[in-house]
């Protein structure tokens, strides 16, 4: 599976990396997200729990953020296991800067899913990727105007 | 006594199936201290087991152990298999894992909650390999290999050639050929597996509730692989059997499974396999790629087939396969006189499902190639299709008919069943018809199926899989042996114990039947017990639910033992009434003297005096009336030259089928399916009708709907039935079933085996008239199953072509 799409960003280049990169932030963004530490510089260990078709259930994931090249561009490579399955993804984000308070951002992702989820939520894969990803800015546009505020 | 067999007698098992009182595996109670199995499977279709860490699952409460490949290691042999090819196959994966779903924990806990939950404790380190799928590649060097030991993909090869092949490759006017690709496909009953699994510590022995159907040759598969003498593994069978359609007898590695977990835990479990675990890791039929080639003449007639078969038995080779590339062997060339045949069979090992019987085993792979290739012989020839078929038909003076690769068909009438197939179905009208059709742009098409349907196997036939040099190594294997027990009790109440485990197809009907018209007593007044117990039945190798063998075996073992209780009764009633046992017969009830009406005496009596006065029975005759028969019909192992009978009834099957085609949505809508069987002497015509039906919808399942699917990566992606579809009520189409009835001379009812036909036909039928229909398109189908989608995209794809109609 993978797909591509394009958003924008509600705060400068420099601002919405800064949030991109801020494990709070991201945790708070990404839908079922139990937990977000970082292992080392550039590695995550998360912990996930969602549901896709009638496969619910919790992975255990690795977040690596590679290929960075600050403020425009950089590489997330999770990998995930859990009773529902495997899941492997890359995706690549670029940004653009519109003006000094938007930014565009256009990302790429590919995911392979194993084991149960595949089995029987293989069709549902492209629909809950797209909601994931939506959910996730929604609610990062959010964290955005947070942490302007407490400026 | 009025004559019973071959009369529309309603199923005594009925009442208690629809008012839910049947004695399913799931309704049997366990022992106390049972604990429920789940079972972790592997998301990866090809991958090392790095680490298993299951601690924390065991500190759940209520978990009472957890058992891994490492564990179970050291108490099983690998289960061994008809091959040469050293495969290591065991219940659970060891160091490695082959397929998506195959068992790499156990989980024993207080119920099936907890054990499932505690399956997400557990911590698994994969190291992923590479993973192959598609057949053809699994061949080529450089592919992936499953089996570092085996030292490629292969688990069998073997070349046959009968008659002179080239010599007709030489003399045809035509070669014509083509390659067809055949789907990996399930069964799908409403009850999945289910097992009791108990050890017993003092004996060292384990004893199995399972609703497993053999055949029962996999009883001693299981007791070698638990290293046991084979009296210390007792399988009990269940009188009720939810379905199988072939895929319970692919229970047995969890048979084994369970049993060596009981011992390891130490408590009673059971098991209740789920419906996902259903769809992805029980059992399937092969996916199947097979080159065929034709040498025809002008006129249609064929002199020789040369057909190459690779099946897909998945990540491993696991008995009785490769049954499914040679259960059909002897019935390869069909319902047509094919004098020269080149067989170049392969059984290959990919990242999939390990497979075994289905419903139609091997034959509708078979007959998906042969009778796509008749059709398309007749469009390359400019013949009609119907009489192409014709022209190749065996006639009724070659019968009993010896086929190339050494089968007897034992009797048919081919061309009459064919005729009156062509009447009822209205062949040539609906040509006409379509004719029309095609001028106002609608596709309609039909199709023509004719194939033979193979029953009651011959257990030799296995061995074809080894060369002639190999096999002389062992035992000769043949036969078909079935058994079954007849007793009356001092009331003079019949019992019946037969060892057919029956899966919903009506056997204890059709053994009252017989009995009841061999002993005069009334079909309702016997009781039949379909439960084996392989401790205390009488069974066989062969004994089991499978190879439509019952009408053909089953039967006759019935037929049989009734016959030596009938000859033990009537020898006991001359002794009484002073008359000659030739002189006596029964009628309702009684036993009477043919010339002397005032000699009478009552079965009861009779049956009383041997139980309550035995001193008064024949000098040297023992007490109690207890038969039991085994019954095997002709069936010879395989020759030098690899001749091989591999079944013992051949009956036949005719269909039409005729579509119609939405050219917006490439939708196919079954106008008619019309099919004419001779299966023999019918036992009971309703089961009969019942038997076809289901069959055939099966067929359609495999024809239109059902694919278990794989990605190229080896990920499996048809886990429920949202994905993995089935014909329900609504698609299935209508169906007008007629019979002939040449009666078969190899078995005592003259009945042959009738369940798989259309399972076997269906597929090749549908995807004949669907390819009617799209001819203006100038395609062919040749892979199933055919969905609207791939309709659809033909449509899209081809341009189209003018036909000259």
């Amino acid at each position: 599976m993978n797909g591509k799409g394009s958003v924008t960003l509600n705060a400068g280049i420099e601002k919405a990396w800064e949030v991109l990169l801020d494990p709070e932030a991201l945790k708070n963004c990404i839908m079922g997200c139990k937990k977000l530490e970082p292992v080392n510089e550039n590695k995550y260990e998360a912990e996930v729990s969602i549901g896709i078709a009638a496969v619910k259930g919790k992975y255990e994931s690795t977040i690596e953020i590679a290929d960075v090249q600050k403020p425009n561009h950089y590489k997330l490579v999770v990998k995930g296991e859990g009773g529902p399955g495997s899941v492997e993804a890359a995706g690549v984000v670029d940004l653009v800067p519109i003006d000094d308070n938007k930014t565009e951002l256009n990302y790429t992702y590919e995911a392979e899913v194993g084991g149960k989820v595949a089995m029987v939520g293989q069709r549902m894969l492209n629909g809950v990727a797209k909601l994931i990803i939506q959910d996730f800015f929604k609610k990062f546009n959010k964290e955005l105007a947070k942490s302007e505020q407490s400026i | 006594m009025s004559k019973v067999i071959g009369k529309r007698v309603t199923r005594v098992e009925d009442a208690r199936l629809l008012t839910g009182q049947g004695k399913y595996i799931d309704d049997i109670g366990t022992p106390p201290n049972t604990g429920h199995v789940a079972i972790l499977r592997s998301p990866y279709p090809h991958a090392k087991i790095v680490s298993i860490d299951y601690s924390e699952a065991l500190e759940i409460p209520g978990v009472k152990g957890v058992v891994t490949g490492k564990d179970v290691h050291p108490l099983l042999n690998p289960f061994s298999v008809g091959v040469s090819a050293p495969v290591h196959y065991y219940p659970i994966a060891i160091d490695k894992v082959r397929f998506v779903g195959e068992p790499v924990a156990v989980v024993v806990a207080k119920n099936r909650y907890i054990a499932e939950d505690a399956l997400e404790k557990i911590k698994v380190k994969y190291e992923n390999l590479e993973p192959i799928v598609d057949i053809e590649r699994a061949l080529e060097k450089g592919a992936p290999i499953l089996h570092e030991n085996v030292g490629s993909n292969i688990a069998n090869h073997r070349t046959f050639h009968y008659g002179d092949v080239e010599k007709a490759f030489e003399q045809a006017d035509k070669i014509i050929k083509h390659r067809f690709h055949f789907p990996k496909y399930s069964a799908t009953p409403v009850e999945t597996y289910g097992i009791v699994a108990q050890y017993d510590h003092s004996s060292d022995s384990y004893t199995v509730h399972a609703n497993f159907h053999g055949p029962f040759v996999l009883h001693s598969i299981m007791a070698g692989a638990l290293k046991i003498p084979s009296n210390r593994l007792r399988i009990i069978i269940p009188k009720d059997i939810g379905g199988s359609y072939g895929i319970k007898a692919g229970i047995f590695p969890y048979i084994v499974l369970c049993s060596v977990v009981s011992r390891l835990v130490g408590c009673p479990v059971k098991w209740i396999e789920d419906r996902q675990e259903h769809l992805a890791a029980s059992s399937s039929c092969t996916d199947r790629v097979t080159y065929i080639e034709a040498a025809v003449k002008n006129d249609g007639k064929i002199l020789g087939l040369k057909m190459k078969m690779i099946d897909n038995v998945g990540a491993y080779i696991r008995a009785p396969e490769p049954a499914c590339l040679y259960r059909n062997h002897a019935n390869t060339t069909g319902a047509y006189d094919i004098p020269n045949l080149m067989i170049d069979a392969y059984a290959v090992m990919t990242n999939k499902l390990p497979t075994g019987l289905i419903r139609g085993y091997g034959g509708q792979e078979t007959y998906f190639p042969l009778e796509r290739i008749m059709q398309i012989i007749s469009d390359e020839l400019k013949l009609e299709p119907a009489e192409v078929i014709r022209r190749n038909l065996i006639k009724k003076e070659q019968f009993p008919y010896r086929t190339a690769s050494g089968g007897v068909y034992d009797s048919g009438d081919y061309e009459k069943a064919f005729d009156l197939l062509l009447k009822i179905g209205k062949y040539d009208e609906f040509r006409k018809k379509q004719a029309e059709a095609r001028k106002r742009g609608k596709l309609l098409g039909v199709g023509l199926a004719v194939i033979v349907e193979p029953s009651g196997s011959n257990m030799g036939y296995i061995t074809i899989a080894l060369t002639p040099e190999e096999r002389k190594a062992g035992l000769p294997k043949s036969g078909c042996s079935e058994a079954a027990t007849i007793s009356m009790d001092p009331m003079g109440n019949v019992n019946v114990r037969i060892s057919t485990t029956p899966s919903g197809q009506g056997h204890e009907t059709v053994a009252s039947q017989i009995v009841s018209e061999i002993l005069g007593i009334p079909h309702e007044k016997i009781n039949v017990v379909a439960e084996l117990d392989t401790a205390t039945s009488a069974w066989s190798i062969a004994s089991g639910s499978y190879s439509s063998r019952f009408a053909s075996l089953g039967s006759s073992a019935v037929y049989y033992a009734a016959h030596k209780v009938k000859n033990k009764l009537i020898k006991i009633a001359a002794h009484f009434l002073k008359a000659k046992e030739e002189d006596l017969t029964i009628e309702k009830g009684n036993i009477v003297s043919k010339t002397d009406p005032s000699k009478s005496i009552s079965i009861k009596r009779v049956v009383g005096s041997a139980h309550w006065n035995p001193l008064s029975l024949p000098e040297g005759m023992e007490p109690g009336i207890y038969e039991t028969a085994y019954y095997t019909a002709q069936a010879e192992p395989p020759d030098d030259q690899d001749l091989i009978n591999s079944s013992v009834t051949y009956g036949f099957v005719a269909d039409l089928v005729t579509v119609e085609i939405d050219p917006e949505t490439g939708d196919i809508h079954i106008l008619d399916y019309f099919t004419v069987h001779d299966a023999g002497k019918l036992l009971n015509p309703l089961i009969v009708d019942g038997q076809i039906l289901g069959g055939l919808v099966h067929g359609l399942g495999g024809a239109m709907y059902e694919e278990l699917v794989y990605d190229e990566k080896g990920q499996f992606l048809t886990g429920s039935f949202m994905d993995y579809l089935c014909p329900t009520a609504p698609e299935v189409p209508n169906v007008t079933i007629k019979h002939i009835e040449t009666p078969s001379p190899l078995t005592p009812l003259g009945a042959k085996g009738l369940g798989e036909g259309n399972t076997m036909s269906a597929p090749v039928v549908i995807a004949n008239a669907v390819n009617d229909a799209l001819k203006p398109y100038g395609v062919t189908i040749d892979s199933l199953p055919v969905t609207p989608n791939k309709v659809w995209n033909i449509l899209n794809q081809s341009k189209k072509q003018e036909v000259s109609s």
